[in-house]
């Protein structure tokens, strides 16, 4: 039985409440992703800011925008050690790409890890690492 | 002047037939590490379009006997590479897809001209290699 924990990526791309919109977008562009957390000083979620709550904010001025102002409140608290189908039930219930990954051994709050439905298609696509350079080898 | 779709789409999209299973759909995805997958029909009209979420709704089914045509989300959607960027954020939006088909302008033509990524729009907003 697959757990969250076997899929997630370790560790949580973030920022914090107070920073601007435009510093989440050039971290979204840098690292590739669609999704950043707000957290505060503690470590502590707050939030988060998917692509599709950024691009809310398409032409506006993004460097007077707070993070806070953009960000959903993050209130799912996903264990790392839930069944997989718990997770996705989760997320096609919310609709939404992404969960933050809350270990209860840190603490309430704190995000350990994140999990995405891309995540999810590699592991049914049921391509290994090690057959992926092959498979671009062969165009497929 | 109103800024167009045609300012931030790319031409070209990754298609498959409506008879492609769903593990080869997943297998495409991966492969090219994109986020959707146009499905079109032999005369290569847009039928509909495939997200990560669409494959997550058969998790714990047989893949390889699901097809694409049972999973799609229908294309509904016309946008041209003239229609406003503002009306493509806002459909993005309701439907909670981060790509849109864009087809030609022609009238009736529901041939694929090209894609609009989500990530192209936040890479403009960043400042990089875009307008906003």
């Amino acid at each position: 039985m697959i757990r969250v924990c076997d899929l997630m990526h370790r560790g949580v791309l973030y920022r914090y409440p107070d920073d601007n919109a435009k510093v989440i977008a050039e971290m979204m562009v840098t690292h590739q992703v669609r999704f950043v957390a707000v957290m505060d000083e503690t470590g502590e979620v707050w939030g988060s800011v998917s692509m599709l709550d950024l691009l809310r904010f398409y032409g506006k001025d993004l460097e007077h925008t707070r993070a806070d102002e953009i960000m959903r409140d993050y209130r799912i608290e996903v264990d790392p050690q839930w069944l997989l189908e718990e997770a996705i039930k989760l997320m096609k219930k919310r609709k939404i790409e992404h969960l933050l990954i809350i270990d209860p051994h840190a603490g309430p709050k704190r995000p350990v890890g994140i999990l995405t439905d891309f995540d999810i298609v590699r592991y049914m696509s049921d391509i290994k690492v090690g057959d992926f350079e092959q498979l671009l080898k062969m165009g497929v | 002047m109103e800024e167009t779709v045609m300012h931030l789409m790319k031409k070209g999209a990754i298609t498959c037939r409506e008879n492609c299973t769903v593990r080869e759909i997943a297998q495409i995805m991966v492969v090219n590490r994109i986020g959707y997958c146009v499905v079109v029909n032999e005369k290569h009209e847009v039928v509909g379009i495939i997200s990560p979420r669409s494959i997550l709704k058969v998790f714990g089914m047989n893949l390889d006997a699901t097809k694409a045509k049972e999973i799609l989300l229908p294309y509904t959607i016309t946008i041209t590479p003239r229609s406003p960027l503002s009306d493509a954020i806002e459909l993005m939006n309701k439907k909670r897809i981060d790509h849109l088909i864009v087809v030609s302008d022609r009238p009736g033509s529901k041939a694929v001209y090209g894609i609009l990524h989500g990530e192209d729009l936040v890479r403009a907003m960043a400042g990089v290699g875009g307008e906003a």
